[in-house]
């Protein structure tokens, strides 16, 4: 892994100060650059412009607006930003909510300092954090989609291969490991978890414009 | 923590500690549905009157006191709109409202003899007296129509000289009419009052998840927190920490089951729920849809039975603290679940050296149970580690 010379520029959004006082010393003892802090949604979206971070490493549980609408927010106003969600209860729908916001990778907050670390500087480089748990909600979530009575043909859907990527992924194997079962590079099967996030981000807009479209928003 | 998070789930104690009964009589939705009824009587009453008059004028050479008989239709017509005016706010249905109209409906009965003559055939106010007796029936239910059913028809019939089979069919239908329509308002009362505490509950129970959902994600917070430091600080708090994720982990899975009460039938069961009871922090990982995925409650006990079997399995020949990970998917038709170990695998032809001992090994009990689901069982095995595959309908064998 090669540390790019500047540190990372990280802004680290929680509302319990304990929580967000240990995430923001971790990292800045980790030699990360801690730009911005904040409390809840308000203060984020006010706070984000100026910081300009790479990473958000963003609690979903704020005072609102909350940390999906966060995601969508700062994904819109700057699209390189990467969204790191760190969740304490797990719930599946909100976890999947941040993931279709655009949020790239996900961890629960008992996770260690070290898998914290590690999930910044993989989700700064573009690679999506998943984990078992993330990669079976994502598989629910195709399988959902491809299951519904009006699958429009224009639809974003995985490909074999890509379902299964993932479905490795959720069983708990390593990029590493499903290389070496599936006779491919590493970087192939990290574009292939990349490529489900992004469907799956994708199918999100198309579901927002056809859902717009129906209620009549689109007329101005 | 675990006990007082429960508390806070569970509905049924809080509200029958809480909430007074609510009576059909006073309940809001009661007066919304009584206030309705007499709206559309108001429209009765303008109808009835019209008819009434409509008759009076066209028999008019039937009276033998033409201005007596004037007098009551002017008298109908006037009460007629004072009622509307007076039944429109609830606060002034009073009993000498009520009273009051029953009085005039029979008042004019009685002097139909005056105005008429003895022989007369038709009551000055025919149909208008059904006003009066709906009121009755709107206000006091079956009872009020009843009884008032009651007097109106023999005040009518006593009057007469001579009873017609028509007569005393009008009459029969004032009795039997004011008592059903009675019913019917008690009824559609009872079932609006019964709706509003259904939706004032759903309410509660709306808002009790979500406090709840505050509560639990401070509750996690700290309990991820202590266990992250512990684990960091090593020694006695490395214990404080491993019993934080325990109740950790409880609590998320008794979240997940408070959300899954409200939506499955009965006799199914959510496999997702079931299942996340298998998850041990740092072993066995268990990864579901985002969405509930309901079983018959058989199929699903014992999948959830045979899945245990699975990372017994996994404990015993890799090892206590092994990492193992389920998978479900669920397909309209049918579920996966893949249970799978990091392990250095079956060894070749031990299996096959169970079965010729006579022993019946982990693995054929396994694909005897899934099969008896009606599903298949595969196991992949190998340097790599030993993955189930089962694969179950969503439907129960019949057998």
């Amino acid at each position: 892994m090669t540390e790019p010379e500047a540190p990372l520029r990280v802004m680290v959004v929680d509302d319990h100060p304990l929580w967000r006082d240990a995430v923001e010393r971790d990292l800045v003892a980790a030699g990360l650059d801690v730009v911005a802090v904040a409390a809840d949604g308000r203060e984020a979206l006010a706070r984000f412009p100026a910081a300009r971070p790479e990473v958000v490493v963003l609690d979903l549980q704020i005072p609102a607006p909350d940390g999906v609408a966060v995601t969508a927010e700062i994904v819109r106003q700057d699209p390189d930003v990467r969204v790191l969600v760190l969740s304490a209860s797990g719930e599946h729908a909100d976890v999947l909510a941040a993931v279709k916001a655009g949020a790239t990778g996900y961890l629960v907050k008992s996770a260690s300092r070290e898998e914290l670390l590690s999930a910044v500087r993989r989700v700064a480089q573009g690679d999506p954090v998943f984990t078992a748990g993330l990669a079976g909600l994502v598989l629910g979530e195709f399988q959902r989609i491809s299951d519904a009575p009006t699958t429009d043909p224009a639809e974003p859907s995985l490909t074999d291969r890509e379902t299964e990527v993932l479905k490795m992924v959720a069983k708990g194997l390593s990029y590493r490991q499903i290389a070496e079962r599936l006779v491919l590079s590493h970087r192939t099967v990290q574009n292939h978890v990349q490529n489900t996030l992004t469907k799956l981000q994708m199918h999100n807009r198309v579901e927002l414009t056809r859902y717009a479209i129906e209620r009549g928003l689109d007329a101005d | 923590m675990g006990t007082t998070s429960v508390r806070i789930l569970s509905s049924a104690p809080i509200r029958s500690a809480t909430l007074p009964r609510v009576s059909s009589w006073t309940s809001p939705a009661a007066v919304a549905v009584q206030d309705g009824l007499f709206r559309a009587l108001a429209v009765l009453r303008v109808i009835v009157l019209v008819n009434a008059v409509a008759l009076n004028v066209y028999r008019s050479d039937n009276f033998d006191h033409p201005v007596g008989g004037a007098a009551c239709v002017g008298t109908m017509v006037l009460w007629t709109a004072f009622a509307t005016w007076a039944y429109a706010d609830p606060r002034r249905r009073t009993f000498l409202l009520l009273g009051a109209d029953l009085a005039i409906a029979l008042a004019l009965l009685v002097v139909t003899p005056v105005v008429k003559g003895d022989g007369f055939h038709a009551t000055v106010p025919g149909f208008w007296v059904m006003a009066a007796l709906l009121a009755w029936a709107m206000q006091y239910r079956w009872v009020g129509g009843l009884l008032a059913g009651l007097l109106l028809a023999t005040v009518d019939l006593s009057l007469r000289q001579e009873v017609r089979q028509s007569d005393y069919g009008n009459a029969f239908l004032l009795v039997i009419g004011g008592a059903i329509v009675g019913f019917m308002c008690q009824s559609l009362q009872q079932m609006a009052t019964a709706r509003e505490v259904a939706e004032r509950d759903a309410a509660m129970a709306a808002e009790r998840a979500r406090l709840a959902r505050a509560v639990h994600d401070g509750v996690l917070q700290v309990l991820a927190l202590v266990q992250r430091r512990g684990r960091e600080l090593g020694g006695d708090a490395a214990e404080l920490g491993r019993l934080a994720g325990e109740q950790e982990r409880e609590l998320r899975r008794l979240i997940r089951a408070q959300e899954a009460v409200t939506t499955h039938a009965p006799d199914t069961v959510d496999l997702v729920v079931e299942l996340s009871t298998l998850e041990r922090s740092g072993t066995v990982t268990v990864s579901t849809p985002g969405v509930p995925v309901e079983l018959p409650a058989a199929t699903a006990r014992e999948l959830l039975a045979v899945a245990r079997a699975c990372l017994d399995n996994v404990r015993l020949h890799v090892g206590e603290d092994a990492p193992a990970w389920v998978l479900l998917q669920a397909f309209p038709d049918h579920v996966e679940l893949s249970v799978r170990d990091d392990g250095p695998g079956i060894p070749a032809g031990r299996l096959e050296q169970a079965a010729a001992d006579g022993r019946l090994g982990v693995a054929e009990s396994i694909r005897g149970r899934v099969a008896d689901l009606g599903g298949t069982a595969e196991l992949v095995t190998g340097d790599f580690g030993t993955e189930w595959e089962l694969v179950v309908p969503r439907r129960a064998a019949l057998a």
